[in-house]
């Protein structure tokens, strides 16, 4: 419960308009940091939904599977670039933001993490970690602005953040497989 | 396992005390730290006295030149060398005994400084690189104090190295458990060590070919950039040494138990994770960084107060308990249970006191409007002789007088105790005056880094004279100090009384809760580190070469 209540306090500074508007004044932390901060803050009020709809998590989500994909659909939706543009300019595309992040990813990926097998769990880090590669390979490799909101510099820019990203994931993938995993394993 | 068997057979001595081959190789980087700290410590005698007006240089040494080994040996040299011989010491200590190829990485890490350090040293005696510690292009050393440089780093990886090997080896042989507190520090302070010169080993590397001419121009920004990536986690890496004698060594002298281990690790953890984004504080009058990046940066930085603070509360409700406990009673009594006159106490306690105006300085200097103010004058020296001369170095001296007896199997003796009180005392007092009065001069003006401030005897250059008189009268007293310190240490190393003397690592509280294990995820910690230089450096450093300005040539200014 401690959690949920860390989650939200998160949700709401995340909620706070200048908070808000300065984070998406930087491309890439509008893309890397305010939407993972938001799925953040809803897998930690997961754990508040958990216990309060338990049995609608049980009869919806009885394998896990069923939030994982809906993690990864709406997550996909955010990762298309004039999605950036409207949240800018619509408003209701912006509280869809604040709803979907962390309701539609955060809470059932929470629900879902510790149903799921560790082959899901493997597909989907593998899913994540090609989905950074493909991002930062278009957004270096383009030569066009795709967003009317940010400069081309900006768009490099989150090329290149989506490549450290991904190396991030590649290096502790290595890390899991060599060590981690045994001691995880073991530990449990 | 097989090893360390055969090693304890081979010296028994090992599980009853120190080896003494682990021994020699934390003497050795010991001895190397105090020699530097001596002839650092005269060179800044020269400075305060120049500063004062009551010397002038000779022309064949110029006051940037002293100012540079200054910097370089105090900061880079000593704090290196002391912080390597004192965290070997623990993980021999908690791990009973090296590996005999860790102990090899540590002597081949302990030549290769040392073959820097000399390149370096070399380079700025010719008066071929008075380019300050910080040697910021545009500015040009010698191609030779910049592989000097290399040398350093590479000495560092290799005790790196060996730490990661020890340490896992231990992990190997003991599943399911956590570390000892010690090694857990050690185990940080090497991590953020070695992502720490990751920066500035490339800047380094793309200054030599600069300053060798065979490229024409380099970009200023980014090798700034790229340098405090690295100066500024140098100085949590000193911060988490420092903490791992207070939380671990300081409770068991003053005869009580540390603090909460799950609260100590995560303090550890914070630290290495949170650290190195705090660079940008030392760049907030930079141009060529953005407002926006600029202000998540101090909110980084300031981020780095949530631990430093979790230690300020976690050690005074050490002191507090142990007070309570020896018989201290009312709101302060307990003060006055504590060992003021035991050396090993005293010095950490004020090195722990001076971290308050220190750290408090510090938000002053993190803050935009306030860093306009206080950025380039004397303030800054005067903040780093707190938090570094004080906090940092009255730590690391402290230490001396138990690891130095126990390194040597010779005793701390009443006499020795008495001395170190005495250095502790002059100490305090001559880094106070020196670092209050230029925190002050600094208000009112006063530049650093600059050998004469006369500046033709204008009225206001002159308000700074009586403040400079100061640092002379604090920089003789700090001489002094210096002296006895090495002196003691020296002492303790070679002619003090044979005998035992005990390493003080304090136990937990009865029944407190074993840490969990989740505390000891390397691997997850190392990967966090990276995302979040990654979130920090990728905006500005792709900024800074995409929109790049023309780049500039070496500079030799003397
Ligand atoms: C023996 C006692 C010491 C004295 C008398 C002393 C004195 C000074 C003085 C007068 C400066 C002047 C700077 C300027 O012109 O801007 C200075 C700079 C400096 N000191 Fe010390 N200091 C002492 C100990 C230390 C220690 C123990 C450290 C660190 C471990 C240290 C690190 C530095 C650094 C990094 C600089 C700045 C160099 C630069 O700006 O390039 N000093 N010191
Ligand atoms: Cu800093």
């Amino acid at each position: 419960m401690k959690q949920a209540k860390y989650g939200l306090l998160l949700y709401i500074f995340l909620a706070l308009p200048p908070v808000a508007s300065l984070m998406e004044s930087v491309m890439i932390v509008h893309m890397h940091m305010q939407l993972t901060l938001l799925v953040l803050s809803g897998f930690l009020m997961g754990t508040f939904f958990k216990q309060r709809f338990a049995s609608f998590f049980n009869n919806w989500n009885q394998s896990g599977v069923p939030g994982v994909i809906l993690a990864v659909v709406i997550w996909a939706y955010w990762m298309i670039p004039r999605i950036m543009d409207e949240t800018l300019t619509m408003h209701s595309i912006e509280i869809f933001k604040y709803i979907s992040l962390p309701f539609l990813v955060g809470v059932p990926l929470r629900d879902s993490w510790k149903k799921v097998s560790y082959t899901v769990k493997h597909i989907l880090y593998i899913f994540m970690t090609i989905n950074f590669i493909v991002m930062g390979w278009i957004y270096v490799a383009i030569n066009q602005q795709i967003c009317n909101n940010y400069l081309l510099v900006e768009q490099r820019t989150l090329g290149f953040g989506s490549f450290a990203f991904a190396a991030c994931m590649i290096i502790y993938g290595f890390i899991w497989i060599f060590s981690e995993r045994k001691e995880h394993q073991q530990s449990s | 396992m097989e090893q360390t068997i055969k090693e304890t057979i081979r010296y028994p001595k090992k599980l009853l005390g120190v080896n003494p081959n682990d021994a020699k190789v934390s003497l050795a980087y010991l001895s190397v730290a105090f020699i530097s700290l001596l002839i650092g410590g005269l060179l800044g005698l020269v400075q305060g006295l120049e500063r004062a007006g009551l010397i002038e240089l000779p022309s064949w040494l110029n006051y940037y030149q002293v100012l540079t080994a200054h910097g370089l040996l105090l900061l880079v040299v000593f704090t290196a060398t002391f912080t390597v011989g004192y965290q070997f010491a623990n993980l021999s200590h908690s791990f009973g005994g090296l590996l005999p190829k860790v102990r090899t990485l540590a002597w081949v890490g302990f030549y290769l400084m040392i073959i820097g350090v000399g390149m370096v040293v070399t380079m700025i005696v010719l008066n071929e690189a008075s380019v300050l510690y910080t040697f910021y292009p545009p500015l040009a050393a010698h191609p030779i104090f910049y592989v000097g440089l290399v040398f350093v780093v590479l000495g560092i990886w290799a005790c790196c190295l060996g730490v990661f090997i020890n340490y896992r080896h231990w992990r190997k042989n003991h599943p399911g458990q956590v570390t000892p507190l010690l090694a857990f520090f050690a185990m940080g302070v090497f991590v953020l060590w070695f992502f720490a010169s990751i920066g500035v080993t490339i800047e380094v590397l793309t200054l030599i070919p600069w300053s060798m001419g065979l490229v024409e121009t380099t970009n200023v920004m980014v090798a700034r950039t790229l340098f405090w990536w690295f100066g500024h986690t140098l100085v949590n890496i000193w911060y988490l040494v420092a903490t791992s004698a207070w939380y671990v060594i300081v409770p068991k002298i003053i005869g009580g138990r540390h603090f909460s281990d799950k609260l100590i690790r995560l303090v550890v953890i914070l630290l290495v994770i949170l650290n190195i984004p705090g660079g940008f504080h030392h760049q907030i009058i930079d141009p060529a960084i953005s407002q926006s990046i600029k202000f998540l940066h101090v909110f980084m930085s300031l981020s780095i107060a949530v631990p430093s603070l979790m230690t300020a509360f976690a050690m005074f409700a050490v002191f507090e308990r142990t007070g309570r406990k020896l018989g201290g009673k009312g709101w302060l009594g307990w003060l006055k249970k504590l060992p003021w006159g035991d050396v090993r106490f005293l010095a950490p306690m004020m090195a722990m006191l001076a971290f308050i105006p220190g750290g408090a300085g510090g938000i002053v200097n993190t803050s935009n409007q306030l860093n306009q103010v206080i950025h380039n004058t004397m303030w800054v020296v005067g903040h780093f002789h707190i938090t570094v001369g004080i906090s940092v170095v009255l730590t690391f001296f402290g230490i001396c007088y138990w690891l130095v007896p126990y390194l040597s199997k010779r005793k701390l003796t009443p006499k020795m105790n008495k001395l170190g009180v005495i250095q502790t005392i002059i100490w305090t007092v001559g880094m106070m005056l020196m670092s209050t009065s230029m925190h002050i001069v600094g208000l009112m003006g006063d530049p650093r880094r600059t050998s004469d401030t006369t500046y033709g005897g204008h009225e206001v250059a002159a308000s700074w004279i009586p403040y400079e008189m100061v640092f002379a009268i604090a920089a003789t007293l700090l001489l002094i100090g210096v002296i006895i310190q090495v002196y003691a240490v020296f002492h303790m190393m070679f002619l003090s009384p044979k005998g035992q003397t005990e390493f003080p690592v304090a136990e937990p509280e009865e029944h407190a809760p074993v840490a969990p294990l989740w505390t000891e995820r390397w691997g997850l910690w190392t990967v966090l580190l990276l995302a979040v230089i990654a979130m920090a450096y990728v905006v500005p450093i792709v900024d800074m070469i995409m929109n790049a300005p023309p780049g500039s040539p070496p500079i030799r200014t003397w």
